[in-house]
């Protein structure tokens, strides 16, 4: 079923664009660096608004199985809220499980987005532009999967409304000494924060796409685009916002993770107890994170045909801060590998054993090849620029960080300071099911956003290239960058 | 009357007391009495086979039985294992609704009707004593009528743990607090100390020296499980194996 | 508001209400049990919301402990053990304490059925009480007396009182009585061997408490020997409460059982050969005049003149070396005691062994000592007898062999579960389908219920009276009292009362000596005798206070310590004997000895169908809720298997399954396989779980006692390439290490 998009009319009058005149050359140096296309401005709104009406027949099958998981899903939680907690594969001493490592994934996630918006919105890195919106889009639904995990996990489900610290005849407050509190609190900043960031920067397409549509997406944009007109004032305003948000958001989601990391590090429990956990954490959500946005942009360019737009050089750049955020990852995990190993605490060693020689060995030489195979071919540029290589190497990046998670949560809960006491895991179908609801839940809403909003930001993409003019200065044409944020 | 007043009556009876337990090893048989004397006082739910064998068994106080050297020469030593209720409980401050909470008298007090099941607290126990409600428990009729009226019974997705059988202090307590008198040591009796056939668990005031559980404390076979990870325990176990002298 | 009292004061408060009440209870039936608060206006000793706790006796095992009962609303809460009563002195067991899912259980009969569909069809059809007893009557009466038999097993002694009397009135063979617990225990023999040795049928008591050195053969007296919770009490004062320091015990058992766990040296002995090394003991201390001064006489120094240490060491596998040392430990010690225990009765030289092992107390010089062997005191008065040791194994059989031959056309069934109890291989249910008419008193359907025609269930012991003069005894004489702690929940009836009524219809000479229109005036008819008594502990002036104090403290034991210093005698007619050990199964294809052991948590099996006990774990293994093998790792490891395998155990005749536990404390030519589980029915906890080690045993008895030989038996093991999940409280991976250092 396609669907086109009514548009409001053919936009302005072609005029004659500023690159046409340019040498062959030249004009390849700014497709190439500068993402400029021989493209005037209402084209670029017409290739970035007709993708969104382009759902032929497997998309709507691919929508209709993701939303038939996701409906699986929501059954499985109804079983396990009816049913009681055991129909997990919780047990003791493994009290968090699945549930949990998925979560822990799922912050990570939503980690790179906006690090990959606000660090190079920051730092004025200019092949950013395009990637943007996909990437806070991801932040945001990740976060949400993210934020159903601790509703998912509760025993009492019917209950979490006491976590939530509201004024109540019984003076009964939330423990905020509990990490599950910071938890709660970080997250809902985080996610309120992301969204705010994704929508202000979303405004002045809305008003594109308010003025290139009819009908309910007229309507739509309409609502969402606040009235923007495209004034001095209200340029000024969203670029002032846009660069506190960049700036607040970044201690908000290093905060994020490190605190879901405390979770682990402030108990008792051995290899949890530890100092690196928090940049451990961050870092290894950066990894995986990058690498699921990289997946994610070759996916969407296939799918919604934006090769204009999402192009070599943002793969090659995004496979090097991957690259580099890998490094990181194993920096840091080999500095708490080495100091659990040379402090040989009995405890200590027995998982590390498990780890290396015991029963979770499969798991964590799956998950070693899985993060540290793709550091190594991320160095070279010609995997980096082949979609196909990126995306089986970021999914890779993947599998390995989700293992790792689960390794943490679930192979260290296995053993503790009383042998009596260790214990073994299986998840059970209904873990399975809700954990895979929250990846089709995922894939779902970010379906139907590339769908209903403008995937690629056009106003940052039109403002970058007024950025960039060519000066005649006596015979020769260069290339001139201005200050414009 | 005065709201103040109110208040005070009903805080806490006194903070003097640090209910401690002491289980003498040496004594211990591992008969396993204590674990179904808990059984019948707290309430506590059989779970059955499959479930007890996925470690989903549900006892407030377990014994562990420990094997030493390699057969003939084996010897096999058991420990009573409860909630140590610790001064420096890791599961306290991890509750986000303090469902988990230290009262005035040292115990790691849980209220189950505030648990929402974030399994926090069953993490962060180093002893692992800490058990968790899977399923609503059953108790096909007419098991019901066993079921002691002065414990709660948990529904599902509860954390539970051993209470010093809170009941019993309070009971106590407050029939001393009604007569006007002096708590005696030795009044208060958790079911397992209760039921314990060759007396290896003794409870007692810590905080009063002469207490026989403060007395036996101070013996040089005392111990206290996992004391290195500074949890500060409220059990002290007795060395077995040698004697006091 | 509540008001609280001391122990003491409930059972005051208790017995305040029992003298004014007859009932004693409260009124909890199927009509009223759904309701909150039964009572509008509650009986006066009831206060809603408050504990009130009746003196009663436990019935989970044959020890007969002294039970308190708190009751709430007129609902048994919690048992606890009797603080007043001198045996278990406040204290009390796993099996004793899970006695309340006993009178709750939820497959309780719960009136008077037949079993329409024929026997073993599991269809029953309600009967009321008039028809069933009347079919009863039609039975008895068309048969000659002598084609009667009457099979007990743990029943309460007034009922054994009541239904002896009856039996014998009516013309019948006298009771027959099996137990298994009390096989296990090795009852039988260590009666026979007291009428033997010190010229009385009454159980010798062990001063553990007092005693200094202890040698236990096979005497699992932490476990479930005999009188558990007294032994374990003493226990606890022999290890920590001696002024003198800590006492030093040895334990000599094929199988680590949590009792040699809690000593101090184990030896795993070689099974059968307990009585052997007993003799090298007493003979190394003759031989060598160990000991104190004039220790022992010359004629008892006789009794190990035929013994050679060599031989015997070469026998019993354990070295000349240890012996000496064991020997020197042993004599050198003031106050040194051996006990005889349930494994070497449970041989073929069973009642040899036990003498060899008593001859050490003899020698020592600790029999009728402080911390030495006693006597278990008699019932105090005639009129409240306490039943002798159960019967043995020969006599079952013999019994057996009457119903085979079709000598028997009503069998009457009490307190026993012959079907499960007994060796398959004794062939009861063959004998059994001979017998036209069965009837089972039990109230729950168990496997020899299924095999009978009519059920007429018994109260639950939590609902019933009874007395029991404590056997083993403790340190004076005593008899417990029991009595209801709540209203029968069913439909039930008191099979002593059942009794009472079948003799006033049978009438004549029957109804004659069994003049009493209920238990309970026979009761308080038998125990008033005790009201004159001098060394009664009740300050009481009128019988009817002493009916009352009687109930209210939970029996009658004398003020003070008052010991039954046994004669020895009997020791003296011929030396002791060295027997060699015989097994059935030969050893090259049956290579293990079995050792099936009772555990603390099912026992003999009786108490399988209470859910606390299925799932509480074993001390030793830490599993529950199934049916295990324990094999040494060098064994499982020459059979090729690992924990959790299911494995064949097959003996010459017959074969179980059962999950493999490797276990580091057990010889490697034998295995251990616990009862209790195996049942067919016994309601839905036990029923079709674990396997039953009584079909592997052989029905071979010690010529001597005439007790069953249940560890005679030599198996094989075959890995059948299952595995099973085994229920444990243990982490496999921990490997029994307590912490990782």
């Amino acid at each position: 079923m396609s669907e086109a998009i009514p548009l409001a009319g053919k936009g302005p009058a072609p005029e004659k664009s500023r690159t046409d005149s340019l040498p062959a050359s030249l004009s390849n140096e700014y497709q190439d660096r500068l993402l400029l296309e021989a493209m005037k401005d209402w084209e670029i709104n017409q290739a970035v608004l007709e993708p969104m009406s382009r759902t032929g027949p497997w998309f709507w099958v691919i929508v209709a199985v993701l939303a038939a998981i996701v409906a699986w899903g929501l059954y499985a939680w109804g079983y396990q809220i009816y049913w009681g907690f055991g129909v997990a594969g919780i047990n003791r001493p493994v009290y968090w499980g699945f549930y949990i490592a998925t979560f822990i994934f799922w912050v990570g996630i939503s980690h790179a987005g906006t690090m990959i918006s606000a660090v190079l919105r920051i730092f004025k890195v200019d092949w950013r532009r395009p990637i943007t919106r996909g990437a806070e889009a991801m932040t945001a639904f990740a976060l949400m999967m993210a934020g159903l995990f601790p509703l998912i996990h509760l025993g009492r489900v019917w209950k979490f409304y006491w976590m939530i610290p509201y004024p109540n005849n019984r003076f009964m407050w939330p423990n905020f000494q509990s990490p599950l509190m910071w938890d709660m609190i970080a997250i809902f900043t985080y996610l309120i924060g992301s969204s705010l960031y994704l929508y202000l920067a979303m405004i002045p397409d809305m008003a594109m796409a308010r003025d290139n549509t009819v009908r309910w997406r007229y309507k739509l944009y309409r609502l969402m685009a606040l009235g923007w007109r495209g004034t001095e004032a209200e340029w000024h305003k969203l670029h002032r916002a846009l660069n506190i948000f960049s700036i607040i958001i970044i201690p908000v989601f290093l905060s994020v993770h490190s605190i879901v990391s405390w979770d682990f590090a402030v108990t008792l429990q051995p290899r949890w107890h530890s100092t690196i956990f928090a940049p451990y954490f961050v870092i290894g959500a950066i990894y995986s994170g990058l690498a699921a946005l990289a997946a994610i942009l070759v996916l969407v360019r296939w799918g919604m045909k934006l090769q204009n737009f999402l192009r070599m050089e943002h793969f090659n750049a995004l496979g090097k801060v991957v690259m580099v955020a890998g490094l990181g990852w194993l920096y840091f995990w080999f500095a708490g590998l080495i100091v659990e190993w040379y402090g040989n605490e009995p405890v200590v060693m027995e998982l590390l054993h498990e780890e290396f020689i015991g029963s979770l060995a499969p798991l964590f030489y799956l998950q070693m090849t899985c993060n540290v195979l793709p550091i190594f071919f991320l160095m070279f540029k010609k995997v980096r620029t082949t979609p196909v290589l990126l995306l089986t190497f970021a999914i890779m990046i993947n599998i390995g960080m989700f293992i790792e998670r689960v390794l943490i949560v679930i192979g260290d809960l296995q053993r503790n300071y009383l042998p009596f006491n260790w214990g073994t895991y299986r998840p059970t179908w209904v873990e399975i099911s809700i954990v895979a609801m929250t990846f089709a839940g995922f894939s779902l809403l970010y379906i139907l956003f590339s769908r209903i909003f403008p995937y690629v930001p056009v106003w940052e993409i039109k403002e970058g290239r007024l950025r960039y003019t060519l000066r005649r200065i006596g015979r020769l044409l260069i290339p001139t960058a201005a200050e414009i944020e | 009357m005065k709201e103040e007043k109110l208040f005070a009556e009903n805080s806490p009876i006194s903070s003097n007391r640090r209910w401690g337990m002491v289980i003498d090893l040496d004594r211990c048989t591992g008969c396993q009495a204590c674990v179904v004397a808990c059984h019948a006082e707290n309430n506590v739910p059989v779970v059955g086979e499959a479930e007890a064998a996925y470690g989903r068994w549900m006892h407030w106080i377990h014994i562990e039985r420990y094997w030493e050297g390699e057969y003939p020469n084996i010897k096999a030593r058991f420990m009573p294992v409860l909630c140590q209720q610790c001064d420096e409980a890791p599961c306290e401050p991890v509750c986000p609704v303090f469902a988990t909470y230290h009262t005035d008298e040292g115990l790691n007090a849980q209220i189950y009707n505030r648990c929402i099941g974030t399994r926090y607290c069953g993490s962060a126990c180093p002893y692992k004593v800490r058990t968790f409600n899977w399923f609503d428990p059953e108790f096909p009729e007419p098991l019901k009528e066993q079921l002691n009226p002065n414990v709660t019974v948990r529904t599902r997705g509860i954390m539970e743990k051993c209470t010093f059988c809170i009941q019993r202090i309070r009971q106590v307590e407050e029939g001393a607090k009604m007569a006007d008198r002096v708590l005696e040591d030795g009044e208060i009796q958790p079911a397992c100390a209760q039921s314990c056939p060759p007396g290896a668990i003794v409870f007692g005031n810590l905080e009063d020296e002469d207490s026989l559980a403060s007395k036996l404390a101070s013996s040089r076979r005392s111990f206290r499980l996992l004391d290195e990870l500074g949890t500060g325990p409220a059990v002290i176990y007795l060395k077995g194996g040698e004697t006091n002298v | 508001m509540s008001i609280d009292l001391s122990r003491r004061e409930f059972l005051k408060l208790a017995t305040l209400s029992v003298a004014s009440t007859a009932g004693a209870c409260v009124p909890i039936n199927s009509r009223t049990k759904d309701i909150l608060e039964p009572q509008v206006l509650p009986p006066e000793d009831i206060l809603p919301g408050d504990t009130t706790y009746y003196a009663s006796t436990c019935r989970q095992c044959p020890a007969g402990c002294g039970i308190i009962v708190g009751t709430i609303n007129g609902r048994a809460k919690k048992i606890e053990g009797n603080p007043a009563y001198p045996i278990n002195r406040g204290k009390l067991c796993a099996r004793g304490q899970a006695g309340l899912q006993d009178l709750y259980h939820p497959d309780r009969l719960r009136n008077a059925v037949k079993q329409s569909g024929g026997r073993g069809s599991r269809k029953f059809e309600a009967l009321y009480w008039e028809d069933a007893i009347a079919l009863l009557i039609q039975k008895l009466a068309g048969i000659d007396p002598v084609r009667v038999a009457f099979l007990g097993g743990k029943m309460p002694d007034h009922l054994y009182f009541l239904s002896s009397r009856w039996l014998e009135a009516m013309g019948a063979p006298p009771l027959v009585r099996f137990n298994l617990q009390s096989t296990l225990d090795g009852r039988i023999t260590a009666s026979k061997a007291a009428q033997s040795l010190f010229g009385s049928r009454q159980l010798p008591i062990y001063d553990i408490a007092n005693a200094e050195v202890i040698f236990s053969f096979g005497a699992n007296f932490l476990d479930t020997w005999q009188s558990p919770v007294a032994y374990s009490q003493q226990f606890g004062e022999f290890r920590q409460g001696q002024a003198g320091g800590r006492g030093f015990f040895v334990q000599f058992e094929p199988r680590l059982s949590s009792t040699a766990a809690s000593a101090d040296e184990w030896v795993p002995l070689r099974p059968g050969t307990d009585g052997l090394v007993a003799l090298a003991l007493g003979r190394i201390i003759v031989e060598k005049g160990l000991g104190h001064v004039g220790a022992f006489s010359q004629e008892e120094a006789d009794l190990f003149r035929d013994v050679h240490v060599g031989e015997l060491a070469e026998a019993s596998q354990v070295q000349v070396e240890k012996l000496e040392q064991l020997a020197l430990i042993l004599a050198s010690a003031d106050r040194s005691l051996v006990i005889p225990g349930g494994y070497p009765a449970g041989q073929k030289n069973g009642f040899a062994s036990y003498k060899a092992i008593q001859g050490l107390n003899l020698i020592l010089r600790r029999i009728g000592q402080r911390g030495g062997v006693y006597l278990s005191q008699p019932s105090p008065i005639d009129t409240l007898p306490g039943a002798p040791a159960m019967d043995s194994f020969m006599e079952i059989m013999a019994l057996i062999e009457r119903m085979n031959s079709g000598e028997v056309e009503v069998l009457l069934i009490h307190g026993a579960n012959p079907v499960y109890e007994l060796p398959s291989a004794a062939g009861f249910v063959e004998a059994v389908n001979r017998v036209p008419f069965v009837v089972s008193f039990s109230s729950i359907v168990d496997e020899t219920a299924v095999q009978s025609d009519l059920i007429l269930p018994d109260h639950s012991y939590l609902e019933t009276w009874g007395y029991q003069v404590a056997s083993p005894g403790g340190d004076r004489p005593s008899v417990s009292s029991q009595q209801p702690v709540v209203q029968p929940l069913y439909d039930t009836r008191s099979t002593g009362n059942l009794i009472l009524v079948l003799a006033e219809e049978q009438g004549g000479e029957v109804a004659e000596v069994l003049p009493w229109a209920n238990e309970l005036l026979f009761l308080e008819d038998a125990s008033g005798g005790l009201f004159l008594s001098s060394l009664s502990p009740y300050n009481v002036k009128t019988a009817g206070d002493f009916w009352s104090a009687w109930r209210q403290y939970g029996g009658w034991w004398t003020r003070r310590e008052l010991y039954q210093e046994p004669d020895v005698t009997g020791f003296f007619d011929q030396p002791l004997k060295a027997i060699e050990p015989s097994f059935e199964g030969e050893s090259e294809e049956y290579p293990y000895h079995l050792y099936p052991y009772s555990g603390v948590a099912l026992g003999d099996g009786s108490c399988a169908h209470l859910p606390w006990l299925q799932e509480l774990p074993d001390p030793m293994t830490t599993a529950c809720w199934q049916t295990w093998v324990e094999i040494n790792p060098q064994t499982a490891h020459s059979i090729g298997v690992k924990d959790n395998e299911i494995v064949k155990v097959i003996s010459p005749y017959g074969e179980i399954t059962a999950v493999v536990v490797v276990y580091p404390g057990i010889r490697p030519d034998v295995i251990a396989v616990p009862f209790g589980q195996g049942h067919t029915d016994s309601g839905h906890y036990a029923a079709n779980r674990g396997a039953n080690p009584m079909q592997l045993l052989a029905a071979v008895s010690d010529e001597d006692s005439g007790e069953l030989a249940w560890g005679a038996t030599r198996v094989r093991v075959e890995p059948t390439g299952e595995t099973h999940e085994l229920a444990r409280l243990e982490s496999l991976e921990g490997e029994g290490r307590e912490t990782i250092r």
